[in-house]
């Protein structure tokens, strides 16, 4: 199985993220490699993605099933595929950053060594020479205090079938990517909608 | 072409167009004679085609062959290269390849610092029915660690669509080859991938680029097309136009300018009027557009040819959705190397040895004076349950359910026809026969399963004949296929025996040079096999190094 997290920070209270996070039509096209998704009820939708394995990049369809709606601090999901023997999941974890805040209060990462951490800046940061950089304000980096918030996002993917161990390191650098992309992605958007609405 | 420019965006002395086999090789040599050379790759990765395939090498009679306790002779290697050559050879050129092959791929390993092994076990296609044909030939790398490329990791290929990633040869074979591909390793292989430790071409090219780039420091620019030979009044080659970053970038080449471009498979016009088939698909990047042929042709370069017939060309299917680079994936398929697998064609009849791509392919071109059709060009993969039990279609391990769009299926023979839209009852009688065969282990229509090659390849050695198996358990599943290219084309620039091109009215072109197969193959001849596109493309990397290089 493979599994990889992103933690990011923003200027946001984490309401706003929720009312953005809450509906899925909002941020879809965010996701890496997005070609459509069909909902097919509050809970469960069916997507179309392009991802990369090796190589070659293959269009992969999911069916998505949220488990938890736990407003305004989590919203966790199943994957299951439809063309591939891939299952998964993952959690948006959304958490006001205050001062003070400590570990705590964050989700439990994802425990690498450190030299699990260096391979995976590698691959990262290779990753994005070629697929580019989702834009991102400077408060990406920034630490607790007051009006942060944090998003995590957790997702794991575990392909079957015998090849499986095979294709979780092949799918494993375009996952770092997606995680951060996605947070980045959203939380980009909302600061820049709260930036617009600031200046109007 | 153009006339000279106004300055020179870069001055060096060699300029390889290209960084397959044979432009890097050239750009070894060159520099280790003293010269200033600069590579200049229009795709956004170093390694060519040869980065993509399979990573052998055929080196007959070599020093590596006695680590495996294989015994040769130059004899044998000189008839089984005449056997290949079918008398479409160059005489003179045939006679430089087979002079030098060992000594260039000796160079690579002493100087380049390649490791090679020889592969235990893989006979030549041939063997053992043609004269001084043999087994044990072909070299491949030791596993190549991807980090060592530093800043150039990312920027060569890792793996290929088209061979297992992060596996040796030796160990797919031990592992019973394709179709036990289930049960291989795949704990051992991920861990590989993990670490970016490379095999097959991606391996190979691995341990070429980094004596280039990293080792030599070599100057390299990829994503810089190159578009047009720049000639003086006196018609020598100094120099190319590329283009980078939409502009031109003019580069001098003081001693000469090596094309190492591979073919035309995604040149349409091109592929279809030189490889005699019409909608060609390809298997390779899609970088390959006939780039040397057209820069050649400018300056009056001749374009010389071998038969098309025998060379390398397979049928093979595109998986809906799945791409590379931007445009779709074709995988050859192996799949009728498996037992309980046949083809038939639009009359829903057999008509070649399935497991041996040398035999069906001169007929994918057959053609039917009366109709004026290929009738063997769009022909239909079937397999059964029994098959699907046991081995996968493409990426569709057992147990997976293949999609509509690739395949049909129907739960009789009759069924299938229909969906497929061939004669139902032809199709039924090709299966009662091939049948009534397979349980005894034989073909006596095309005789599958003969060559040993084929049998080691994809053929399941639990089985009689590894290449045979019965076609008769529901679900009957159809896959259309087309002829699918894999780069070995059939026409390229004359060359001479320093690797020189070769003007229209017989002399050498002063200043350009062409290796692998920019270079036309008329040192093979008419046929082709596994390893000796990548022989001949060290080889005349070596040759073409060396004499631009002043000798």
């Amino acid at each position: 199985m493979a599994e990889v997290e992103y933690s990011t920070t923003a200027k946001l209270p984490v309401e706003t993220i929720w009312d953005f996070v809450k509906e899925i039509d909002n941020w879809a096209p965010f996701v890496t490699g997005y070609q459509s998704h069909e909902k097919e009820n509050e809970n469960d939708s069916v997507w179309l993605l392009k991802g990369d394995v090796g190589a070659m990049t293959r269009t992969l369809k999911f069916r998505v099933h949220i488990t938890e709606w736990a407003g305004p601090e989590r919203v966790t999901f199943e994957m299951e595929g439809l063309n591939e023997m891939m299952e998964g999941g993952g959690v948006f974890q959304m958490l006001a950053w205050e001062d003070g805040a400590d570990a705590e209060a964050a989700p439990a990462p994802v425990r690498h060594n450190w030299l699990q951490r260096l391979g995976l800046a590698i691959l990262r940061f290779f990753f994005r020479l070629f697929r580019g950089r989702a834009e991102r304000a400077d408060s990406a980096d920034a630490g607790p205090g007051e009006g942060m918030a944090r998003l995590t996002f957790t997702l794991r993917m575990d392909p079957g079938g015998p090849m499986g161990p095979m294709i979780n390191a092949m799918i494993k650098p375009a996952m770092l990517v997606a995680a951060e992309d996605l947070g980045n992605r959203i939380i980009g958007h909302l600061e820049q909608e709260g930036g617009a609405a600031a200046s109007n | 072409m153009g006339g000279l420019p106004e300055r020179w965006d870069l001055e060096v002395e060699v300029v390889c167009v290209g960084s397959g086999l044979g432009s890097i090789t050239a750009a070894l040599v060159a520099h280790d004679r003293g010269k200033k050379v600069a590579v200049l790759e229009k795709s956004p990765k170093l390694g060519g085609l040869c980065g993509y395939g399979g990573g052998e090498v055929f080196c007959p009679n070599g020093p590596h062959m006695k680590d495996i306790g294989q015994d040769d002779s130059d004899e044998a290697a000189e008839q089984y290269f005449d056997f290949l050559g079918g008398g479409y050879q160059d005489p003179a050129l045939a006679a430089k390849l087979r002079a030098t092959y060992r000594e260039a791929i000796a160079w690579t390993e002493k100087e380049a610092g390649v490791k090679w092994e020889a592969v235990k076990g893989l006979d030549d296609y041939y063997y053992p029915d043609a004269p001084g044909s043999g087994t044990g030939r072909y070299l491949a790398v030791d596993i190549f660690d991807g980090a060592t490329l530093g800043e150039w990791q990312q920027k060569t290929w890792a793996v290929s669509p088209h061979f297992p990633p992060a596996a040796t040869h030796k160990e797919m074979y031990a592992w019973g080859g394709l179709a036990n591909v289930t049960k291989w390793d795949y704990e051992l292989l991920g861990q590989r991938i993990a670490t970016d430790q490379r095999t097959f071409g991606p391996g190979m090219m691995g341990w070429f680029v980094k004596a280039a780039v990293v080792d030599r420091d070599i100057d390299a620019h990829v994503e810089t097309p190159v578009r047009e030979l720049v000639s003086d009044e006196s018609g020598r080659v100094v120099g190319v136009r590329a283009e980078r970053d939409g502009a031109d970038f003019f580069v001098k080449a003081a001693d000469g300018v090596i094309l190492g471009i591979g073919g035309y498979d995604h040149n349409p016009k091109m592929a279809t009027m030189y490889e005699e088939m019409h909608e060609w698909n390809s298997a390779t990047q899609p970088y390959f557009h006939g780039d040397a042929i057209v820069m050649g042709g400018e300056i009056g370069a001749d374009i010389a040819s071998v038969p098309p017939t025998n060379l390398a060309m397979f049928y093979g299917y595109n998986i809906p959705g799945e791409e590379h680079d931007g445009v779709p994936l074709w995988r050859s398929s192996w799949e009728c190397g498996c037992p309980h697998a046949i083809w038939v064609n639009g009359r829903g009849e057999r008509f070649c040895d399935e497991s041996f791509y040398k035999d069906y392919q001169p007929r994918i071109r057959q053609l039917d004076g009366r109709t004026q059709s290929h009738e063997n060009r769009d022909v239909y993969l079937i397999i059964d349950g029994n098959y699907r039990e046991r081995y996968p279609l493409g990426s569709f391990m057992p147990g997976m359910e293949i999609p509509e769009e690739l395949a049909k299926k129907a739960d009789t023979p009759r069924e299938l026809a229909e969906k497929l839209g061939i004669p139902a009852d032809a199709f039924e009688k090709t299966l009662e026969r091939f049948n009534q065969f397979a349980e005894k282990g034989e073909d006596p229509d095309f005789d599958a399963g003969h060559f040993p090659w084929s049998n080691r390849l994809a053929g399941d050695p639990s089985y009689p004949n590894p290449n045979l198996g019965v076609v008769n358990k529901a679900p009957f599943y159809g896959v259309k296929l087309s002829p699918v290219g894999v780069g070995i084309n059939s026409h390229g620039l004359r060359t001479n025996g320093d690797g020189q091109v070769v003007h229209v009215r017989g002399h050498a072109i002063p200043g350009l040079y062409a290796v692998g197969l920019s270079a036309c193959i008329l040192d093979l001849g008419g046929s082709y096999q596994s390893g000796t596109s990548n022989m001949r493309a060290i080889t005349w990397g070596y040759i073409a190094g060396r004499h631009v290089a002043g000798g």
